[in-house]
């Protein structure tokens, strides 16, 4: 079965990780994910420039090694992200700022591709909150 | 056939983003045609009672709930025991929504093939 | 199951818990995950509602959000603890589900 996964919380949420670890149980259990999608604070979850204390679970690591290794389609709300000052090298010079947080294999792009995601995958489930 | 979501928007109106990125979810989805439906739970029912964003240095909310039928948004809901909690009236709800008993909002949700609460 | 009710805020503190169990299905489900299970918590007002829900309504709590809040050995009886694969399983078995974020 094919799942559509949204984040709506940051990384300081116990429910950021509550979807890494609902995502990783869907390709164990021999399902696939078509999308993760991530929107309001969940833009977050892209950030290259969050640090972690080294004695703490790393979720935006966690989200950057999760995608990678499986090669899954990662988007980021770009309208959360901008507001939320997570930027990629484009939107960062598009605006004139200085610096820029999000790489691949995120891609920043509009809500369109949850509505997309959401129709054409078998379940549409969302994490946010605490 | 499109699959038909059910938008759930229950935050009061002027203290924060997230009655305004749920309309961008609605607003998105109106875009490509999709069967939306959007009903007012909780506290979410204050965005129907023209709140004054201005006071606060905030865009106006309301003109967006209004863009909705543009968008081809036209499903709009309120929950009628929500309205009641806080001694809201119906009838001067902006823009007009239909009310809904806790049963009918049962079925709301058993019509619908997604839902997004927020 | 038509809708799987997914809760993640204490019952205590927030109003997503009453809620939803004013305009839950009388086939759906409920699934408490984070804060969401100190609804449990024997003794509370909370449990008390949860236990007197339809029968149909089948509930569900998720085990590491059990386990951290030493709650996983009061469970009602009809409190289904689950893992993430079984976590999935669920979100599968109903036709949807609802997060009240």
């Amino acid at each position: 079965m094919q799942f559509a996964i949204a984040v709506f919380s940051a990384p300081e949420q116990a429910s950021n990780r509550r979807a890494l670890r609902f995502a990783e149980a869907v390709l164990a259990e021999g399902h696939a994910i078509s999308r993760l999608f991530f929107y309001q604070a969940g833009v977050h979850s892209a950030s290259s420039q969050q640090v972690t204390a080294q004695d703490e679970l790393d979720l935006p690591r966690a989200w950057h090694e999760f995608v990678t290794q499986h090669q899954l389609d990662a988007v980021v709300c770009i309208a959360a992200a901008l507001r939320r000052g997570q930027l990629n090298q484009a939107e960062a010079e598009r605006y004139n700022r200085d610096g820029y947080s999000v790489q691949t294999p995120w891609e920043l792009s509009g809500l369109g591709q949850l509505h997309d995601a959401a129709q054409s995958a078998d379940r549409l489930i969302c994490f946010g909150g605490p | 056939m499109s699959k038909s979501l059910l938008l759930v928007s229950r935050h009061a109106p002027c203290s924060g983003s997230t009655p305004r990125e749920l309309l961008d979810i609605a607003l998105a989805g109106g875009a490509f045609d999709l069967p939306i439906s959007l009903l007012f739970l909780d506290d979410g029912v204050f965005q129907l009672f023209t709140p004054n964003f201005a006071a606060l240095e905030q865009k106006n909310l309301s003109a967006n709930l209004q863009a909705l039928p543009m968008f081809g948004v036209e499903q709009l809901y309120v929950a009628e025991r929500c309205l009641r909690d806080r001694g809201l009236d119906s009838t001067k709800a902006q823009p007009a929504v239909q009310c809904l008993d806790d049963a009918a909002i049962s079925a709301l949700y058993a019509s619908h093939d997604l839902v997004i609460t927020l | 199951m038509k809708t799987l009710h997914l809760l993640s805020h204490s019952p205590f503190t927030d109003q997503r818990l009453t809620s939803c169990l004013h305009v839950i299905g009388a086939n759906d489900g409920l699934l408490l995950t984070g804060d969401a299970v100190l609804a449990l918590q024997p003794g509370s007002l909370q449990r008390k509602a949860l236990e007197l829900m339809p029968a149909g309504v089948q509930l569900f709590a998720l085990e590491e959000d059990l386990i951290a809040r030493h709650l996983q050995d009061c469970l009602p009886e009809r409190v289904n603890s689950v893992d993430y694969p079984r976590f999935v399983a669920l979100s599968l078995q109903a036709d949807k589900v609802n997060s009240w974020l």
